[in-house]
Parts: C-alpha cells; structure tokens; sequence
C-alpha cells in the first residue's frame, strides 16, 4: 500500500527526457516508484491530461521574514515552487544578536519594503544563531527551504558597528569563517553577498565593506562543503560585472565551489550586455569554473506617481520642473488651468494618447479600487478628457498618491529573451520572491517560463523548461533530494496543465502583517502540489499539511 | 579629445528594482565609450546637478557631475 499514486499524467520528470505516460507511486514522503504502477494507495491524485513534474525550486528570494508567520510562503507554493532559497543578497535573520536586530531589520526593510509591523507583532524572536533562527521556522513549513546566510549578518555579528565602517582583521576574519562554519552546519546552503545593496539610510550594508581577503577566506570555508557563494555584481556596469564573473571564477576554481550572480537582464538600451556576460562565462566554465548567471523570465515593469518626481518624465522638461517643486506649489501648479494646458500641449497633439495611454491604474494606494487594473486610455475616456489632463486631475482627486504602471518596460522583447533562458549556462531564478512588496509582484515567473517561453514562442521545449526549474537547479545548488522524479527522491511534485500555466494579473493584496499590502499574482494552470509526499495545495486551496523542511 | 570622461547621451530605461532608470553613454579620453546605469534617485539629481529639463541636455556635461549627485 503506498501513500500516494499520482495516476495517468505525462511525467516530465525533470531530466529533460521527453515526458511519458505514467505514474508515480510515493511512500515516506519519498518517491518509491516511477512508471506502470499497479497496487493500491490511501490516496490517488488522478492526473489524466496533465503534466507530472517534480516541484519547482525558487533559488533568489527574501523569504526568510515571511516564513515565520507563513510556512508556505504564499503565494510561492500555489505558483507549483516547493522549495524556495531565502537569505540572498548579503541577508539573513541569522546568526543576528537581539542588539542588532533594529539594524537588519532595517537593511531588510529596505529591499523587502516590509511594513514595520511584519517586525513587530507577527512573530517572536527567539533565536540569535543559525539553528535557532531554523528551528523558529521549521515548526510549520509547508514549503521546502534552503536557506542562504548573509555575509552582511556574519560581518555585523563579527565586528559589531565597525561591520560597516572598516575591513576586517585577520582575527575578525577566522572569527568569520568560524560562524559561516557553524551556519553550514545548521543547514545554510551557501554564503550570499552584495557589492551593491545599501541600508535604509543609504549606506553600503556590511558585506560590502570586505576586502577580497575576507571574501576569499569565507569561500575557503564553503569550499570544506562545496557550498554556494551567491552575489549582486555592480550589474549597473558591465565591464565590472565582468570583471565580478573573473573574479567569481578564481573562487570556484580554487575552492571547488559553485558561484551564481544576478540580476542579468536584458535592455534594448544595452542590447550587448547579455551576450557579452554569456561570453564570459563560457570562457569561465571552459576553464573549469562554476560561475552561474541567474536569470528571471519576467519582464520589468516600471511605476510612478506624481507624489514623487520620477524619470519617467524625463523628455518632458514642463513637467520635470512642475513636478520637482515641493508638493504644495506642485499641486498648486497643477491645478492652475493655464499650466496644465500647456502640459497637456507638450505630450503630443493626441494629448498624451500615444505617450500615457497604455499607463495602467496599479492601485494600493491612494486609486480607487475601481480603477485598479484599468488602462490610462480607457479612463480618460469615461471622464470626457484627454490622456494626460486625466493623469493630471485623476492624480489631484487622490493626493496624487495613484501609482501607475508602465508595463513590459524592460527585458520584455519575448524573441531576444527566450534563447538567453534557453542557454545551457543560464540559470533561471532572480525571483527576488518576497521582496519589493510595494513596488511589484515576484510571483508568477515559473508560469510566465511556460506560458511565454514554451507555449508562445516555443524558445524552450516542456521538458526543458522543467529541467530548468528542477534537476538543472538542484544539481547546480547540490540538492541531493530534490528536482527529480525518480525513486529515492524527495516527493515533491507538481501536476499543471501546459495548456494553460501561467501567471495572473498583478493585484495588491493586503495579507502582509497589520494589513500591510504588497502586489501579488495568482497562478494559473497549477492543479495540485505535493511537498515531500503530502498534498499541500489543491483545487485553489491550501490545506493542512505541514511537511516543508529545511533541506540541504 | 577632452582630458576627461564626458557624457555623450543619455536615455531613460526600465530599472530591475521596478523604477525608471538613467542609462548614461560615457566616452573615455582614450576614446573608449561606456554605459553606466543611475538609479532614480540618482538621475534625477544629475538632472538637477546639470539644470537639464531633459535628458537630451545632459550630452556634452563632464562625468564628474555625475558624482556630485550622489
Ligand atoms: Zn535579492
């Protein structure tokens, strides 16, 4: 009697092999058995007309606040993700004394954009180590974890206030590698680093006060556990991102271990960057180096308001000068007719139509909910105005707090991006799940691999599309158990129907603590996930179980 | 050729962190031209730093007025 049979789907089981009708038999939270199946369950998952894959895995996000108050990281898990890799990016909750708590929060609060509830009233700190910080979150996962610790946190624990003033000493920097020691023991898969993120007042976080000593002693110890090293390059840059990729590559060499970087994306702008970086690394890997760029599938979307002064406006010098003045005289100009006609004049004789009218109402803020997903062209419409006079009064009626968004703005030319994803050296993640709350949605990129890069454009076969997210990203994070349908392997399986995965809309939701919002997409095409063994989401719902670990 | 770094165009493009970003085309006194990417923040003060009312004015400016924005 086996635990579960999922029956009579296709099963890609994450090799790249073309898929084959089958099932998979799963006993433990193992799976015991993959083919013609006959014998008996206490439960079938029946799966005719489906794809059988193994679990997706999210290896760049910023779960780790989130998961102490929700084990599946949500929406991560409805998206078919069973194992996601938090701590990236140089931060971690551990190892963190209670004294420096205020400080990391702080650093968190600035790339995760989480309201300072999410701190204070959703979760208990219990822990200052590694293990502790593990345990607080192992009590009810739902989703698998595989969590990173951040150098800036090691630093800070390390050397106290100077972490962010000075390079260390050699005692500081044995010290170091005694706690990334003591975090690989606890379950960390990897150290994460950042040349490039700063604090909430703007100042470089720790990690990147280190000299290359420091971070070559702390790959010396990744490398006793063929552990991987994660880094944000000077991406803004490319030479010195390459000059990041040389670097990162006479880590691995000489230690033995896997490096990976992001962001990588691709800008009409820049439309070499991406290939000269892919060169790079292939010259890396030729040498024998394990330098992996990390690459999101999603598009960027860029948004503004006029409560702050944005780019956006940059071709328009009427409006940078408006919308620089201080809020008071901004809205005061704004509301003087004879300002805005000649506004209104710069954007074109359609009135803005071709410049603004595809802008969509994002709302969470100040905007009408009516309004939220509406476009800007569709709007001016209904009131009777032209585009830009409807950005202007739409903006006043709400104190200007009505963000807009510009979608598709960047890394978004489907044909230029799917053969980059489809690189054999190109790893695909970037998620930056649970991160940027206020800004954007980080849920959806698996289902956007499918949906635009297998279905639409056909860059990447089914079978390859799921390797990415599976085998190929467990064997280059070394997760023995994961990423394959195959006896001895964890059972975590997602069933989808490749006909219709994808990501939803963008919407705010409000479910962060103290009824804090963040942008979110709902899944599509997701019909059940399994995580090792037991069902976690199914038929749109959650349930009960809690069979996520901290797996390494 | 100028003795230092000047900016040779500039445009506006989407940014990962989800806001409008500066991409700025440098050209080296040895001739050599580069991209650097401004963050919001930082464009903007550029913008500012250069009395430019739009990107197009910042061609010609030094880089150094780059640094002063930041
Ligand atoms: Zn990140």
């Amino acid at each position: 009697m086996y635990d579960v049979i999922v029956r009579g789907g296709l099963v890609v089981d994450g090799s790249g092999a073309p898929g084959y009708l089958g099932d998979v038999a799963v006993q433990d939270g193992k799976i015991v058995a993959v083919g013609q199946i006959t014998g008996d369950a206490l439960r079938f998952v029946e799966a005719e007309g489906r794809i059988v894959a193994p679990g997706f895995i999210d290896p760049h996000t910023h779960f780790d606040v989130q998961l102490l108050w929700d084990g599946a990281a949500k929406p991560a898990l409805e998206h078919g993700i069973t194992c996601v890799v938090p701590g990236n990016c140089s931060l971690s909750l551990a190892p963190l004394r209670a004294a420096d708590r205020q400080q990391v929060i702080g650093m968190f609060q600035q790339i995760e954009e989480m309201p300072p509830a999410a701190f204070t009233e959703a979760f208990e700190w219990t822990w200052e180590d590694f293990a502790g910080y593990r345990a607080a979150i192992e009590k009810s996962l739902s989703i698998n974890v595989a969590p990173l610790v951040g150098h800036s946190v090691i630093r800070l624990w390390v050397m106290g206030p100077h972490a962010q003033e000075r390079a260390a000493d050699a005692g500081e920097i044995s010290a170091m590698q005694d706690m990334l020691r003591e975090c690989l023991d606890a379950g960390a898969v990897g150290l994460s680093t950042s040349f490039v993120d700063v604090d909430e007042n703007g100042r470089p976080v720790p990690s990147r006060f280190a000299q290359f000593e420091e971070l070559d002693a702390l790959s010396a110890v990744l490398g006793e556990y063929g552990r991987m090293l994660q880094i944000v390059p000077e991406f803004y840059a490319i030479d010195i991102t390459i000059a990041r990729i040389d670097q990162l590559a006479e880590l691995s060499l000489k230690h033995n271990i896997p490096t990976t970087f992001s962001p990588v994306f691709d800008s009409t702008a820049t439309p070499d960057n991406v290939a000269r970086t892919v060169a790079r690394v292939e010259e890396q890997f030729s040498r024998g180096a394990r330098v992996w760029p990390q690459m999101q599938t999603r598009p960027i979307d860029i948004s503004f308001s006029l409560l702050r002064p944005s780019l956006f406006f940059a071709r328009l010098p009427r409006w940078v000068r408006i919308l620089r003045q201080p809020l008071e005289q901004r809205i005061a100009a704004l509301r003087d007719p004879e300002t805005v006609a000649k506004m209104v004049a710069d954007t074109g004789p359609d009135g803005g139509e071709r410049m603004m009218g595809r802008l969509v109402v994002r709302g969470g803020d100040g905007a009408p909910v009516e309004l939220t997903g509406r476009t800007l062209s569709d709007i001016a419409k209904d009131r009777g105005e032209v585009t830009a006079l409807a950005l202007i009064n739409l903006s006043l009626e709400h104190g200007l707090d009505v963000a807009l968004l510009s979608a598709n703005a960047g890394h978004e030319v489907t044909d230029r991006i799917g053969p980059m994803l489809a690189h054999p050296l190109v790893h695909i993640g970037a998620s930056d799940g649970g991160a940027h709350l206020a800004s954007f949605s980080t849920y959806g990129d698996t289902g956007y691999l499918f949906s635009e890069f297998v279905r639409k454009s056909g860059a990447l076969s089914l079978e390859q599309a799921v390797a990415k997210l599976t085998a190929e990203t467990a064997d280059i994070w070394g997760l023995k158990d994961r990423g394959r349908l195959e006896a001895g392997k964890a059972a975590d399986i997602v069933i989808f129907d490749a006909a219709t995965i994808g990501r939803g809309e963008e919407r705010p939701a409000f479910d962060m603590p103290g009824n804090g919002m963040r942008y979110v997409r709902a899944a599509t095409g997701i019909d059940t996930v399994l995580v090792n063994g037991q069902v976690a989401y199914a038929g749109g719902q959650y349930s009960e179980a809690r069979a996520g670990v901290v797996c390494v | 050729m100028s003795a230092e770094a000047i900016i040779i165009g500039a445009q506006i493009v989407a940014g990962h962190d989800g806001s409008a970003e500066l991409l700025v085309n440098l050209r080296h006194p040895n001739g050599a031209e580069s991209p650097v990417v401004l963050d919001e923040a930082t464009g903007l003060k550029l913008m500012k730093t250069c009395g430019a009312a739009h990107v197009d004015e910042l061609t010609g400016q030094s880089w150094r007025r780059i640094v002063e924005g930041l």
